[in-house]
């Protein structure tokens, strides 16, 4: 890895270390390998969203031209987003694109992306399936969202009824996060989910 | 071991000795033209004050040394200077004037004090304030407070080396010049009628009776022995020796040399993150194709109006680097006027070709012939994969290769095939476009062209892509 690189990560993980976000518990980064060219960073579910008592890991990798190319970045917990891929995590924020500068940190992508939790963007959807049900069904969305932040994120609130609409699908050999996929995706009408799935 | 250590010793005895060996036994060759139009070549002792100077060379000149004034870089030379303090290289030039009658009514009232201290002396560096000027109390602090410049030599360097200012009348482009005042800014420096001055040049004497003429300013490279009053190098304005010790933007450190962006936070890099943004922005394309400007980049933060303004900051690179800076601009031309590149893996030439003429053949490359749409190898008919017009025969034409094509350095095959896989060229313009991250929804990195377009699909980006395949 380029020498620049390593050593403005290094500079930044102190950054984030000492941030008061951190002192906060709202942000956290992690070293997976000695190179710094891969971390791992935690976002904290901000308050009044269905993120809210979440924990969202990152994986982030440091490209050899950073800072001048943005850090890749996804989310390695699975969300319920308008703009994150319910599939495979991906972001498409602009500032992880063609609006990254290179005065841009680690600090300030963490932040933006807690940002992005507390305010989605759904005319820019990076999951169309969640873009369409967060605008015709905002209830069920953030039903959705909480839901997931409670199955993967460690959120608090649980849903009985979502539980038990799971469980029959499980019950006839569907894995519980393909069903929960299958019924988030059609606004948990269980015949709907029921015959994607054996369709 | 033992070799080592004797190595290392001659190493330092050379380093110990060397260059102070160098500066004191050497005794300055340099020119002194008169406003009579004679130039004498003397050697000089630097450790000699301009008062020994006069001295030595008025009689030559068939003149008295009171009669005679010595202009260097815009300023009369106060008879107490050492030559030394005077930033003088091998082969430079000094004017020897000959004192006007105007002068001479003041003459008895000339004194020591009369003129000035050489230009180099007396410029502070403009990136300080009045404020700053005066915190700057000890030896050391003056020093760094001199202005200092940097060029690009063109020859005989080829690179970046530090540069000294120089003056001349902005009419006649005479030496014997002096400056009312010196410059305070790169304006006054860069632009002309800034500074104004008087010119001893006899004709301009004669044009400008209010004594008003405009100083005109260039650089010389300090490193190597002046070649003549047109050797001259062209200003790297940016680069600035860091005397606020601002941290680089790119990697935080405090460097001596830095870049200072013409952004209005004048952001910095040091000169090494500078030569990785540039290559960064240089491998994906995305360098900005500024109508005067030319080939160039804006400041890393992401500021608004900072593009660079002098294209030879880009000197900075390797040769290599700069060769494959040169290629890319040359290519941004070619497809800004209309052009193609030619597709062949390895190849990409510049390709003039007429508007209409749909076989293109890559004749100053690798002789390829292709198709203008579909970019295949040409071909008789509909293109395989898109749809086109082919109600027009078509026309077998002569291609002008462009010419301003000079340079033949390729990207080394190693990249090309990382590249190949994590990229795929823009529908609309061909430019290598690296998906990153994990969405399907591309724009084209080449800043003129920015087309939306699909990954999958290598066509414009749909409602339907959107639907389908976001993620893949
Ligand atoms: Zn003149
Ligand atoms: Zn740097
Ligand atoms: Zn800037
Ligand atoms: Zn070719």
């Amino acid at each position: 890895m380029a020498n620049i690189a390593a050593q403005r990560i290094k500079r930044e993980f102190k950054e984030v270390i000492k941030s008061e976000e951190v002192a906060k518990c709202a942000i956290k980064v992690e070293l997976v390998s000695d190179s710094y060219t891969e971390l791992k960073g935690e976002i904290a579910g901000p308050p009044d969203t269905p993120y809210e008592g979440g924990n969202f890991v990152l994986e982030i990798k440091v490209p050899e031209t950073y800072p001048f190319n943005p850090p890749k970045v996804r989310f390695l917990t699975k969300i319920w987003h308008p703009n994150i891929s319910s599939v495979t995590g991906a972001i498409c924020l602009d500032i992880l694109k063609d609006q990254w500068a290179a005065a841009m940190t680690l600090r300030t992508v963490l932040l933006s992306l807690q940002a992005l939790l507390s305010a989605a963007e759904p005319d820019d959807p990076q999951d169309a399936v969640v873009a369409k049900q967060y605008k015709d069904a905002p209830d069920m969305f953030r039903l959705t969202a909480r839901y997931w932040t409670a199955a993967y994120a460690g959120g608090p609130y649980s849903n009985p009824d979502f539980d038990s609409k799971i469980r029959r699908l499980t019950d006839m050999g569907i894995e519980s996060h393909d069903a929960r996929v299958a019924l988030s995706s059609f606004n948990w009408d269980l015949e709907r989910a029921t015959e994607q799935l054996f369709s | 071991m033992l070799l080592d250590y004797s190595l290392c010793l001659i190493q330092v005895i050379f380093e110990v000795f060397l260059p102070s060996k160098i500066k004191m036994s050497t005794s300055l060759n340099v020119f002194i033209k008169s406003n009579t139009g004679n130039t004498l070549s003397i050697e000089l002792d630097p450790k000699w004050d301009v008062r020994r100077l006069k001295e030595n060379v008025a009689p030559k000149l068939g003149l008295s040394p009171v009669d005679v004034k010595i202009i260097f870089s815009g300023k009369e030379l106060m008879d107490s200077i050492v030559i030394e303090e005077c930033d003088l290289g091998q082969q430079s030039i000094l004017h020897a004037v000959k004192i006007r009658h105007v002068d001479k009514q003041h003459l008895r009232d000339r004194t020591d004090s009369e003129g000035s201290r050489p230009m180099n002396e007396t410029l502070v560096d403009w990136q300080l304030s009045a404020i700053d000027r005066k915190h700057l109390n000890t030896e050391e602090d003056r020093e760094r407070e001199k202005a200092q410049f940097f060029v690009y030599c063109s020859s005989p360097c080829k690179t970046m080396k530090p540069g000294k200012l120089r003056v001349r009348c902005a009419s006649c482009r005479s030496g014997a010049f002096t400056v009312k005042c010196d410059p305070e800014c790169w304006d006054d420096v860069l632009h002309m009628n800034k500074i104004r001055g008087t010119c001893e040049n006899a004709i301009c004497v004669e044009s400008h009776k209010d004594g008003s003429q405009f100083a005109e300013f260039f650089f010389k490279c300090a490193e190597h022995p002046s070649q003549g009053e047109n050797d001259q190098a062209v200003p790297l304005d940016l680069v600035k020796s860091n005397i606020k010790d601002v941290p680089c933007l790119a990697c935080t450190e405090v460097k001596n040399l830095v870049l200072v962006f013409p952004c209005k936070e004048g952001h910095v890099t040091c000169l090494e993150c500078f030569q990785i943004y540039c290559l960064t922005r240089l491998r994906d394309r995305q360098f900005s194709s500024h109508p005067e400007l030319g080939y160039t980049l804006p400041c890393p933060a992401g500021c608004a109006d900072s593009l660079i303004k002098e294209i030879h900051h880009f000197h900075l690179l390797t040769d290599e680097q700069y060769a494959m800076y040169q290629r890319f601009g040359t290519e941004e031309y070619v497809l800004q006027a209309g052009g193609v590149l030619c597709p062949q893996p390895g190849c990409g030439m510049g390709i003039l070709a007429p508007e209409d003429c749909r076989r293109i053949q890559c004749l100053s490359g690798c002789e390829f012939v292709f198709c203008r749409v579909c970019r295949q190898g040409y071909h008789l008919g509909e293109c395989s994969d898109q749809d086109m017009d082919t109600s027009e025969e078509p026309v077998n034409c002569q291609y002008k290769v462009d010419p301003v094509h000079a340079n033949q350095a390729r990207w080394d095959e190693a990249n090309k095939i990382t590249i190949r896989i994590t990229t795929k060229p823009c529908p609309k313009c061909r430019t290598p476009t690296e998906r990153s991250g994990g969405c399907m929804h591309m724009v084209c990195s080449r800043p003129q062209c920015g087309f939306h377009w699909c990954w999958i699909c290598q066509t414009e980006w749909t409602r339907d892509c959107m639907g389908n395949h976001w993620f893949g």
